[in-house]
C-alpha cells in the first residue's frame, strides 16, 4: 500500500495499548483494528505483532485469556492491565511533548534567538 | 513491579513449555483462519487466500521463532538442549566419552588428592590462637655448624626477660621421650613431652577438663602436675572424669593430672599422650650446665603491631649481649626466629610443592590428549555440523554447541575426578612415612571441592577451547566441504592436533626427567653405608626408673643380667647395648679437648654414647685399629675411650690417636676426667643416611651407666624381630614392672630414614608414568590419524613400485618433527624446571647429563616406537582396496 511506513517497535506498542484500552481483541482483531484506526497509514506487520504482545506480556502491561469468538471458536484474548492504562496515560504524554516540539520547530518563521 | 511480573512470565515459560508451545500453534493457526476467510471474502480463491494469509504473516516458522525468542528463557532453553545433546552424543560413542572422562579423572583427581594433602600439611593454620604471630627460636653456631638449633634454658629464659618485642615467651622439650606409667592394670609406656608452665595458654590452648598449667610450674612445685591427652584418658583411664585431681606414678614418681587435653590436639607430635612442667630447681637458673646444654625449644609470640624483622634484630641483639656476658658458654652462640608453622613444615615443603607442580603438569597433558580426542571426534562429524549450519544455527550457535559439550564433558571428568580424588586422597594417607608430615588425616572437604571444581573448570577452558576454535575458523561451509572425506582433520586442525601432541611429550618429558633424577637420588641414599650391617638384627629399648634404679651398680647389673639371659638363647649370635641408636637416636654431643693440644684449642659437638662390649660386634662395626672394649673395663680399671674413624681422621691426621688422652671439657681444668683412647671403630651415620657421620667418642658402659639404652641382638637367621616376645617375658621375669620401650628392626630402621624420599619418588614416578602413556598415545593417534588421510596416495605409491618401508618413512616424517621438536622444548624446559629440585636430591645433581641422556634416548624410543606401530600397519595396506575406497 503506498503511504505505508515502517512501524517502530515502541509505536506499535503504544498502538496496541490504546486499542485493548477499548476493548480486548484477540490477535488478528487487533492487526486489522490498528489498521483500520490509522486509515492504512499503518500496515501492521503481522509477524511482528506476535512477539511484540509477548514482550509487552513480560512487562506487565496486557494480559491474556482464552475465550469463545462470537462465532464460538477459541481465540486468545489480550485485555490491558492496570499497569498498562498508566504506561499508556504516560505515553500520550510524552507524544503530546515530542510532538509539540517537532510542530514548534516546523513552525519556526525565523527570527533572532 | 514489571521485573517481578517478567521473572514471572520467564519462570512460566520454562515450566510450561509445552502448553505454550500448543497454544502459540493455536493462535497462529487462528489468526491463519481469520486471515484466509478474510481473503476468501475479498474474492480470492481457497488456495489463493491461503497463501496470501501466510504471506501477510511472514512465515508461520519466522513468527514462532520470534515469539520464542521474546520470552526472554532462550538462552537457557539452548543451554538445555545442547546439554541433553551433549550427551546423547557422548552415549552414542562411549569409547571417546569412557577414555576422555577416564583421562580426565585422572588428571584431575591427582589434584584433588596433591591439593587436599598440600591443603592440610601447609596451608592450613596450625590449631593454635593467631599463629601468625608465633615464632620458634633457635640458636645458631657457626664453629659447631649449628643452624636451627634448640636452645639453652638459661638462654631461653634470658630472652624471655630481655626481648621486649615479645609479649611472651615460652618453651618446651625438644623430642618427646618415654615414660612408664605404673599402678594401673599393667605398666605402660606413654609418650611424654615438658613444656614450661604457660606454654598452653600462650599458644591459646585450653584442656577440655580441668586446669592447664601455671607459669609457677615451669620450676619446680610441691607436687608434679601432668596433662593427659584426651586418648589416653579414655583407653586408659576409661574416660573417667573422677580421674582429675588423682594421683599416677609417673617413671617411678607421683604426679597429679590436672586436666585432660581435647580430642585431636597433638603437641608436637601424635603420639605424645602426656605433658608435664619442667618443674626446674631455682639453683639451675645460675648454673653452667643450663647455659650448656642445648635441648628446648622456645616458642614466642609477637607483641601484637612489632615488625618481625624487628624482633630478630632484638633477638640477635640480645644474643650478642650474652655473647659478652658469658664468653665461654656462649662464644659464636647466635640466635635467630622463624614462623612456627614454616618450622614445624620442616623440609617437606619443596617436595609438596614439587608434587603439586607435577599433577599440574599431567592435568595440562590430560587436557591436551582429551583435546585431540576431541578434535578427531569434531572433524568426524564434519557433515553433521554443516547439517544444522545449513538448517540456521549461525555459526556463534555451533561454538555455542561444541563448547557446551566440552562443559559437560568436563562436569563428567570433574565428577570421576573428585572419586579419584577421594581415593587417591586415602592413599595418600595411608602410604606416607609415619611421622613425615604434621598432620596424618587429609580431610576432603568443602575447600578442596572448589579447588577440584575450578581446577575442571580451567580444563574445559583448557580443551574445550581446541574444537570450538577449528569450528569458528574453518565455518560451516568448509566444514561440509571436508566433511567430504570421513575421520580426516582439516589443514587447520591438523596443526593444532600435532602442536597438542608435541606439547604433550614434551611435558610428559619433563615429569620423566624429574622422577629419574629421584629414582637417582634414591639410588644413591640405598648406597650409602650407613656404618652397620643392618641385616638380623633387632633392637628394644628400655628405660630404667630412678625410683627403683638408684645406684649406678643397680643399673649395670640389671643389663648385665639381661644381656646375659639374652645370650643364652640358641637363636641369639650377639647381643650388646648402647645408650644412641644410629639414624634415630644421636643422643647428646659435648665439647672436648685432647692432651697436648695447645690451652686455646679445642673440639665440640662430639657425639657422646656408652656401649657395653659386644656392641660393634653385634652391629657389624668394624675395628680399624687397637683394641674394643671388654669385660676388663670395670669402674676401678683405667678409663678408656673408643673414637670413631670420622674423628680419628678429623683431629689426628697423621698421627697415632692410640694412647692419646682425652677429656670432655672444653678446657681442662684439675676436675676434668681423662680417658685413654685404646680404639678406633668404623663411623656409624648418627642422624640421617645423607648426612655424614659426626665425630664420636665412645666410653665403656660399665665405666658409667645410662639408664635408658638400647639392646641390640644378632639371629643367626630369619626375622630377629620374631625373638621380641621371648625378650618380653625375659624382660618381665626380672622386673614385672618394666615395659618394653619400643622394639625396631634394624633394616626397617635404615629403610625408615630413606622413606621421605623413597615416598616422593614412588609419587613422581606414578604421575611421570601416566603422562608418558597419555604422551605415547597422543603420538600413536597422531600418526595413524596421518596414515589414514595418506592411504589413498599410498596406495597409489604402492601400486607405482614404492616399497613399504619407504611408504612408513613417510608417514614416520611427520611424526619424528613433533617427537623431536617436543623432546627438545621438553629437555630445555626441564632444565630450568628441575632446578627447583636441588634440595631433594642426593648424590646427583639438577642437571645430571647421565640422567638427562637416558630420559631422552628412552622418549625418543618409546616415542618413535608409538609412531612407527601404525605407520606400518597402513603400509601394509593392499593397493587395490585403498584405491577403490577413494
Amino acid at each position: 500500500m503506498a503511504g505505508s511506513s515502517n512501524l517502530l517497535q515502541g509505536t506499535l506498542e503504544l498502538l496496541v495499548l490504546k486499542t485493548l484500552s477499548l476493548e480486548p481483541m484477540h490477535g488478528w482483531g487487533l492487526a486489522q483494528r490498528i489498521q483500520q484506526m490509522s486509515r492504512d497509514v499503518f500496515q501492521v506487520n503481522q509477524g511482528s505483532l506476535y512477539p511484540a504482545l509477548q514482550r509487552m506480556k513480560r512487562k506487565g502491561w496486557i494480559r491474556s485469556e482464552w475465550q469463545a469468538t462470537e462465532n464460538n471458536r477459541r481465540a486468545r484474548y489480550y485485555m490491558l492491565t492496570a499497569a498498562g492504562e498508566r504506561q499508556l496515560g504516560a505515553e500520550r504524554v510524552e507524544w503530546e511533548r515530542s510532538a509539540g516540539a517537532v510542530f514548534r520547530i516546523l513552525d519556526w518563521a525565523g527570527g533572532v534567538a | 513491579m514489571s521485573w517481578l511480573t517478567d521473572m514471572r512470565e520467564r519462570v512460566r515459560s520454562l515450566l510450561f513449555r509445552r502448553r505454550e508451545e500448543r497454544e502459540l500453534r493455536e493462535e497462529l493457526a487462528f489468526h491463519l483462519e481469520m486471515e484466509q476467510a478474510a481473503n476468501e471474502r475479498r474474492g480470492m480463491s481457497a488456495a489463493e487466500a491461503r497463501r496470501q494469509a501466510r504471506l501477510t504473516l511472514g512465515g508461520v516458522e519466522r513468527t514462532k521463532e520470534e515469539v520464542r525468542d521474546a520470552r526472554g528463557v532462550r538462552p537457557l532453553e539452548d543451554l538445555v538442549r545442547d546439554i541433553r545433546f551433549a550427551f546423547r552424543s557422548f552415549g552414542r560413542s562411549p569409547g571417546f566419552t569412557v577414555t576422555a572422562v577416564l583421562v580426565l579423572g585422572l588428571g584431575i583427581g591427582a589434584n584433588t588428592a596433591i591439593f587436599s594433602a598440600v591443603r592440610a600439611v601447609i596451608l592450613e593454620p596450625l590449631p593454635l590462637s593467631d599463629p601468625g604471630s608465633l615464632y620458634m627460636l633457635w640458636e645458631s653456631n657457626p664453629e659447631k655448624g649449628w643452624e636451627r638449633e634448640t636452645a639453652a634454658p638459661a638462654n631461653f629464659l634470658d630472652w624471655k626477660e630481655r626481648v621486649t618485642a615479645f609479649r611472651d615467651v615460652e618453651a618446651y622439650s625438644w623430642s618427646p621421650f618415654q615414660v612408664t606409667l605404673t599402678g594401673l592394670d599393667r605398666p605402660r609406656v606413654v609418650d611424654a613431652t615438658e613444656v614450661t608452665g604457660g606454654f598452653f595458654s600462650m599458644v591459646g590452648v585450653e584442656p577440655m577438663l580441668g586446669r592447664g598449667f601455671t607459669e609457677e610450674e615451669t620450676w619446680a612445685t610441691a607436687e608434679t602436675p601432668v596433662l593427659l591427652s584426651a586418648g589416653t584418658w579414655r583407653t586408659i583411664f576409661g574416660g573417667d572424669p573422677g580421674v582429675l585431681e588423682t594421683f599416677i606414678t609417673v617413671n617411678g614418681a607421683p604426679a597429679r593430672i590436672v586436666g585432660v587435653m581435647a580430642d585431636g590436639f597433638q603437641f608436637p607430635t601424635e603420639e605424645v599422650d602426656l605433658w608435664a612442667p619442667f618443674g626446674w630447681s631455682p639453683e639451675f637458673r645460675t648454673e653452667a650446665w643450663f647455659r650448656r646444654a642445648h635441648w628446648i625449644r622456645p616458642v614466642a609470640r609477637l607483641n601484637p603491631g612489632v615488625d618481625p624483622d624487628q624482633a630478630s634484630a632484638e633477638l640477635e641483639e640480645v644474643a650478642a649481649q650474652l655473647e659478652r656476658e658469658h664468653p665461654v658458654l656462649n662464644r659464636v652462640m647466635g640466635a635467630g626466629m622463624t614462623r612456627l608453622d614454616r618450622f614445624l613444615l620442616g623440609d617437606m615443603r619443596t617436595p609438596m610443592l614439587v608434587l603439586l607442580a607435577a599433577v599440574g603438569v599431567l592435568l595440562l597433558i590430560a587436557c591436551a590428549n582429551v583435546g585431540n580426542l576431541l578434535l578427531v571426534r569434531a572433524s568426524g562429524r564434519g557433515r553433521d555440523l554443516a547439517l544444522r549450519a545449513a538448517l540456521g544455527a549461525g555459526r556463534g550457535r555451533l561454538v555455542r554447541q561444541m563448547l557446551t559439550e566440552s562443559l559437560a564433558l568436563a562436569a563428567l571428568g570433574g565428577g570421576c575426578g573428585i572419586l579419584v580424588g577421594l581415593a587417591g586422597t586415602r592413599l595418600l594417607e595411608r602410604l606416607q612415612p609415619e611421622g613425615l608430615l604434621r598432620v596424618s588425616s587429609f580431610p576432603v572437604d568443602g575447600t578442596v571441592v572448589g579447588y577440584t571444581v575450578a581446577v575442571t573448570a580451567a580444563a574445559a577452558v583448557l580443551f574445550g577451547a581446541f574444537p570450538a576454535l577449528v569450528v569458528r575458523r574453518t565455518g560451516a561451509g568448509a566444514a561440509l566441504r571436508e566433511a567430504g572425506r570421513s575421520g580426516s582433520h582439516g589443514r587447520g586442525s591438523r596443526r593444532v592436533v600435532g602442536t597438542l601432541v608435541a606439547a604433550e611429550v614434551a611435558l610428559a618429558v619433563i615429569l620423566v626427567l624429574g622422577a629419574g633424577l629421584l629414582v637417582r637420588s634414591v639410588a644413591s641414599l640405598r648406597q650409602v653405608d650407613p656404618g652397620f650391617d643392618a641385616d638380623g638384627v633387632a633392637v628394644v629399648t628400655l628405660n630404667l626408673p630412678s625410683t627403683r634404679y638408684e645406684t649406678p651398680d643397680q643399673v649395670t647389673a640389671f643389663y648385665d643380667d639381661l644381656l646375659g639371659r639374652m645370650r643364652t638363647l640358641p637363636e641369639v649370635v650377639s647381643a650388646a647395648g648402647s645408650t644412641t641408636m644410629p639414624l634415630r637416636d644421636r643422643g647428646f654431643t659435648s665439647d672436648f679437648s685432647v692432651a697436648g693440644w695447645a690451652a686455646d684449642e679445642y673440639g665440640s659437638e662430639v657425639v657422646r654414647r656408652r656401649v657395653t662390649p659386644g656392641y660393634f660386634e653385634t652391629m657389624g662395626v668394624p675395628l680399624l685399629e687397637g683394641r674394643l672394649f671388654t669385660a676388663a673395663d670395670r669402674p676401678e680399671s683405667e678409663r678408656v675411650a673408643l673414637i670413631n674413624e670420622a674423628m680419628a681422621r678429623r683431629y689426628f691426621p697423621g698421627e697415632e690417636p692410640i694412647g692419646q688422652r682425652i677429656t670432655a671439657d672444653r678446657f681442662p681444668d684439675s676436675t676434668s676426667v681423662w680417658r685413654t683412647i685404646v680404639g678406633v671403630v668404623g663411623s656409624e651415620r648418627q642422624n640421617a643416611v645423607a648426612m655424614p657421620a659426626q665425630v664420636e667418642l665412645i666410653e665403656p658402659f660399665h665405666q658409667y651407666f645410662g639408664r635408658r639404652m638400647h639392646i641390640y641382638f644378632r639371629v643367626a637367621a630369619g626375622d630377629p624381630t620374631d625373638l621380641v616376645p621371648t625378650i618380653r617375658s625375659i624382660v618381665a621375669e626380672m622386673d614385672t614392672e618394666l615395659p618394653l620401650f619400643s622394639v625396631a628392626d634394624m633394616t626397617e630402621v635404615h629403610a625408615d630414614s630413606m622413606a621421605r624420599d623413597r615416598f616422593v619418588m614412588l609419587l613422581l614416578l606414578a604421575f611421570a608414568a601416566v603422562a608418558l602413556l597419555l604422551a605415547l598415545v597422543g603420538v600413536y593417534g597422531v600418526t595413524a590419524q596421518a596414515a589414514r588421510q595418506r592411504l589413498p596416495e599410498m596406495g597409489l605409491r604402492m601400486a607405482l613400485g614404492a616399497r613399504a618401508a619407504d611408504l612408513v618413512r613417510l608417514t614416520l616424517g611427520r611424526s619424528v618433527v613433533l617427537i623431536v621438536s617436543g623432546l627438545a622444548v621438553g629437555l630445555g624446559a626441564a632444565l630450568i624446571a628441575t632446578r627447583a629440585m636441588t634440595g631433594m636430591l642426593y648424590g646427583v645433581a639438577p642437571n645430571d647429563p647421565v640422567t638427562f641422556i637416558a630420559v631422552a634416548l628412552l622418549l625418543a624410543a618409546a616415542a618413535l616406537g608409538a609412531s612407527w606401530l601404525p605407520a606400518r600397519r597402513a603400509a601394509r595396506v593392499d593397493p587395490a582396496r585403498t584405491l577403490q575406497a577413494e
